[in-house]
């Protein structure tokens, strides 16, 4: 193809082509620059407006001011968060779910977000991606407080495995937080108790010691290291403590109960130290009987051959004469008997023994 | 000892020795004005977007009364109306059916001043919230400074033609932040074919422009879309039901844009300047009620796309938005289709969606994924371009989990569209004004024998007022079978030898040609209905259309202006021009 020139300034053409490049991308910078101010601004202003209206209770309202916010400066997240905050408590869990979902692609580190995702979660009944949401919260990014935002997280965690019971997981969340948890009385009272649910009864009782050594008077702290003991078997203990929580706090109900229980189990433990041959022989008889009447009561007519001969077995020990030569040897007998008993009941009945009945107690501490 | 001192060249020197290198070698000469096109066009776009937004906040200030929103559109139709007829006359409407009209038809030629109109009067037109888009001004502003700069470089018309869909490229790339798409479309629309010559070009400056608006505005998407896909492979039906609704909608919009169009051109040519304030009082009435209708909207359409629906507020908007676009643009306001057809889309879709969802939602996905997929079925109902609204609706949410199903309801769009309504909206436009664009398929065959090698000035032209016998007098040294007839206003018709001939047996000598052409068998009303050929038509068209009408002679008109009589072409023109026998005709063809 032929070129066709006129003769142009070709030179000076180009020269004037890029200085209007040269200017537009001056002006074009300028004006982007100032188009970012006026839109952050406006942004802000919106999402104020929506955070006023999320304060107020009317969080529809907010989500549509958060996501005109949004529109303007995409690149907030921020305003992101506050809008998964908004629908969430607006009871919309799924558009929380996909917002939040969106923000934690971008940056999986974010740890408000991973706690608003856990919340919603929660809402949900997804617990096992719940907690793992919120050990991303834990373990996550936080602008601002951080330490104090992870403790606050953590005793959300806390929260929810004790509501639901997770002892196990409890237990694990537990141990971190001992010694950062707050030093004020409620929050030791709580641990201890926390500790007693996630199974550690002897962490509890440290807990509850402590308590009680920076405030003796401290009747809760005493009911809860009586609690602790009882748990761990030292009943002896534990009736010790109840008693002194008990003078602490005379009303206190379930402490009373925990005291009289704790009682039974002292007067029918036969293992109790510094009893007599015949005080021993006697506990020993009676354990048997009350492990052959729950265990007459609830096999029914037909037991199995096995269990019908241990039944037989305690029917003529209880009814059996034995001399004072021989009431320490026919008491270790008479334990032994109860405890097959015992352990044949748990297999031959439907219906398990109560955990926390005496005898239950009694029989448990002769199988440690 | 004589010492000779040997100076360097200065840097200006060198400079223009380059310079002078790089205009002997065009093909470096047409990458580095790519490359250059595309800034240029990149950084002018970008300016447009960014001085649209502010001039936008300026006139709807955060909390300000409803009364502007009837207001400002109508007193930015009225003030940009009269600019647009006083100064800037060929920078009315989307600027498409301008830009091929230059493309094809005037050497690729487009004025300075028409670049600048359509930028401040688009930008302002946009900025009131007239329901237009931005999209088509600035392919015809890339067009126009890629023409401009080829232009006064120097460049052959050939170069500023294969220049102009560079600039095409560029433009819609910065606009639509989607850089495949807009060199498909320069293919696709522009072109008419993608497999152009130019494409190398179209790339090259599709992808500096590119650079240029994530230079200056970073990356982030026209929209911002939630993940969707399939559900169930039962959607696709509803996909498919998509398909035909948006293609039953883009040709309602279509015929009700050209409908409305053809009424505004029936107007007085003084009612013209503010014809446009129809467009504005329209869409601030509208969007007094419903501040949706204003402006491209496309915050809304993000809304949508991502699940944000009441199902009858999506029709509604769907509704006033078809209204709305269709009497802004047929009024003569300044602005693009594009942007309010992927509105119209979304709405239609989310419409479709959402009663789907609410029908079957264990099989299908939310409103959202059905908004987006109708942007591109609109757009290709609309446009007619269904290999780039796919690519583009993928560019501008990137997602392409939805690419199937989208290519689905855009081919069945399409299919209802192209038989609802033959002609596109582009060349419809066109037609309207008196233009008649090339079609791909005569640009194909541009390479065969055209009818400009065989055309001639007629033996005679007659005059409305001619009377029957003066006619037979100039009527017996032509041999042909007709005689243009030519007023004051152009081309009035092809008046036949054989009624000239009955005319005077029945005695009727002072019957004038007006008479008799009224009378005229065929009964031709105007001159876009009579059969004529275009100078780069094919010989081959020109015989078949000689065949239709049994005529052996035709008009050849300017496409554009088909009143603009160029000549006629003549049967044995025809075949003497293949090579065959004449029938004895002694007029020589004129090139």
């Amino acid at each position: 193809m032929a070129i066709n020139f006129a003769g142009r300034p070709f030179l000076g053409t180009f020269g004037l082509v890029f200085l209007a490049i040269a200017v537009l991308f001056a002006t074009d910078t300028f004006l982007a620059k100032t188009d970012r101010v006026e839109s952050a601004v406006e942004a802000a202003r919106l999402f104020e407006q929506g955070r006023a209206l999320m304060a107020r209770g009317n969080n529809d309202e907010a989500i549509g001011r958060i996501k005109d916010a949004i529109a303007i400066e995409r690149g907030n997240r921020a305003y992101r968060q506050t809008l998964a905050q908004a629908q969430f408590a607006a009871g919309k869990t799924a558009d929380a779910e996909s917002t939040l979902a969106e923000l934690l692609q971008s940056d999986p580190g974010d740890g408000l977000a991973s706690l608003v995702m856990a919340r919603v979660l929660v809402k949900e009944s997804r617990f096992a991606e719940a907690i793992s949401y919120f050990h991303r919260a834990i373990y996550g990014r936080w602008d601002r407080d951080a330490a104090e935002s992870r403790l606050r997280v953590r005793f959300e965690l806390i929260d929810l495995l004790e509501q639901h019971k997770f002892t196990e997981d409890l237990l694990a969340e537990l141990l971190p937080v001992q010694d950062q948890a707050p030093r004020d009385l409620k929050t030791r009272i709580r641990m201890g108790r926390l500790f007693l649910l996630a199974g550690s009864p002897t962490r509890a009782a440290e807990v509850f010691r402590g308590i009680i050594h920076d405030n003796p008077a401290d009747g809760a702290a005493f009911a809860g290291l009586g609690q602790a003991e009882f748990v761990r078997g030292n009943y002896r203990a534990a009736q010790r403590d109840f008693q002194v929580a008990l003078r602490l706090a005379p009303d206190d109900q379930p402490t009373s109960e925990r005291l009289a229980l704790c009682n039974e189990v002292i007067m029918l433990d036969p293992t109790t130290r510094g009893l007599w041959p015949a005080e021993r022989f006697r506990r020993s008889l009676h354990l048997v009987e009350r492990t052959l009447g729950e265990t007459t009561q609830c096999v029914g007519q037909y037991p199995s051959p096995e269990l019908q001969g241990l039944l037989d077995s305690a029917a003529k020990a209880v009814k059996a004469h034995v001399t004072a030569s021989r009431q320490s040897e026919a008491a270790e007998s008479n334990l032994d008997l109860a405890e097959q008993l015992w352990q044949a009941r748990k297999k031959g009945c439907k219906s398990p023994p109560t955990a926390d009945s005496p005898l239950a107690l009694v029989l448990a501490r002769l199988s440690q | 000892m004589t010492m000779e001192i040997k100076r360097e060249p200065s840097l200006i020197a060198k400079l223009r020795t380059s310079l002078e290198r790089l205009r002997q070698s065009e093909d470096q000469l047409s990458l580095v004005l790519s490359l250059v096109i595309g800034a240029l066009v990149g950084l002018v776009v970008v300016a447009f977007i960014l001085l649209t937004g502010r001039l936008a906040a300026r006139m709807y200030p955060a909390g300000g009364s409803g009364w502007r929103r009837i207001l400002v559109p109508t007193l930015g139709s009225l003030s940009t109306g009269y600019l647009l007829w006083r100064y800037f006359p060929f920078a009315r409407g989307s600027g498409i059916p301008q830009t091929k009209f230059a493309l094809f038809i005037n050497d690729g030629r487009i004025l300075f001043r028409t670049v600048l109109g359509k930028f401040f009067c688009c930008s302002a037109s946009l900025a009131s919230g007239i329901a237009l888009g931005r999209e088509g001004p600035s392919v015809q502003v890339g067009a126009g400074l890629a023409s401009v700069v080829a232009r006064n470089l120097g460049l052959s018309p050939k170069q500023v033609r294969a220049l102009v869909p560079a600039g095409c490229a560029a433009a819609l790339a910065a606009a639509f932040n989607t850089p495949i798409a807009a060199v498909l479309f320069s293919l696709e629309e522009i072109m008419g074919d993608l497999h152009a010559a130019v494409l190398g070009s179209v790339v090259l400056s599709s992808a500096t422009s590119w650079m240029v608006l994530h230079l200056v505005l970073g990356d982030d998407p026209l929209f911002h879309v939630a993940g969707y896909q399939l559900v169930h492979p039962a959607e696709f039906g509803v996909y498919a039901v998509l398909g035909v609704v948006g293609g039953l909608g883009s040709v309602c919009f279509v015929k009700l844009l050209l409908g409305l169009r053809a009424w505004f051109m029936r107007f007085p040519r003084w009612t013209v300047w503010f014809q446009p304030v129809a467009g504005g009082l329209t869409v601030g009435l509208l969007g007094y009620f419903v501040p949706e209708v204003l402006g491209v909207g496309y915050n809304h359409v993000e809304k949508v796309l991502n699940g944000d629906i009441v199902l009858k507020m999506v029709v509604l908007f769907a509704v006033l938005k078809i209204i709305a676009t269709a009497v802004c643009y047929a009024s003569g306001n300044a602005g693009g289709i594009f942007g309010p057809s992927l509105f119209i889309g979304a709405m239609m879709g989310a419409a479709v969606g959402g009663v789907a969802h609410s029908m079957f939602p264990g099989f299908t996905a939310g409103p959202g994924a059905y908004a987006l997929v109708g942007m591109g079925t609109a757009f290709a109902g609309i446009v007619r371009t269904p290999l780039t609204s796919v690519i583009m609706i993928f560019e501008i949410t990137r997602d392409y989990t939805i690419i199937v199903p989208l290519m689905i309801s855009n081919l069945i769009a399409f299919f209802i569209s192209h038989r609802l309504q033959k002609q596109p909206i582009y060349d419809a436009l066109a037609y309207q004004e008196g233009v008649h664009l090339p079609a791909a398929h005569s640009r194909a065959q541009a390479d065969r024998m055209q009818v400009s090698q065989a055309m001639r000035t007629s033996p005679a032209v007659l005059s409305p007022d001619l009377q029957m016998a003066a006619v037979l007098l100039q009527s017996k040294n032509g041999g042909i079978d007709a005689l243009p007839v030519v007023d004051e206003k152009g081309l009035r018709g092809m008046l036949r030898i054989s009624e000239v001939e009955r005319a005077i047996a029945q005695g009727a000598l002072n019957k004038n040609v007006a008479e008799t052409l009224g009378q005229d068998s065929a009964g031709y009303s105007t001159a876009d209905e009579l059969p004529h050929v275009h100078p780069d038509h094919n010989l081959g068209l020109a015989l078949e259309r000689m065949g239709a009408s049994g005529l052996n002679v035709l008009p050849v008109v300017s496409r554009a202006n088909v009143r603009q009589l160029l000549g006629i072409v003549v049967l044995d023109d025809i075949l003497d021009a293949y090579g065959l026998a004449k029938r004895g005709n002694p007029l020589e063809p004129n090139e």
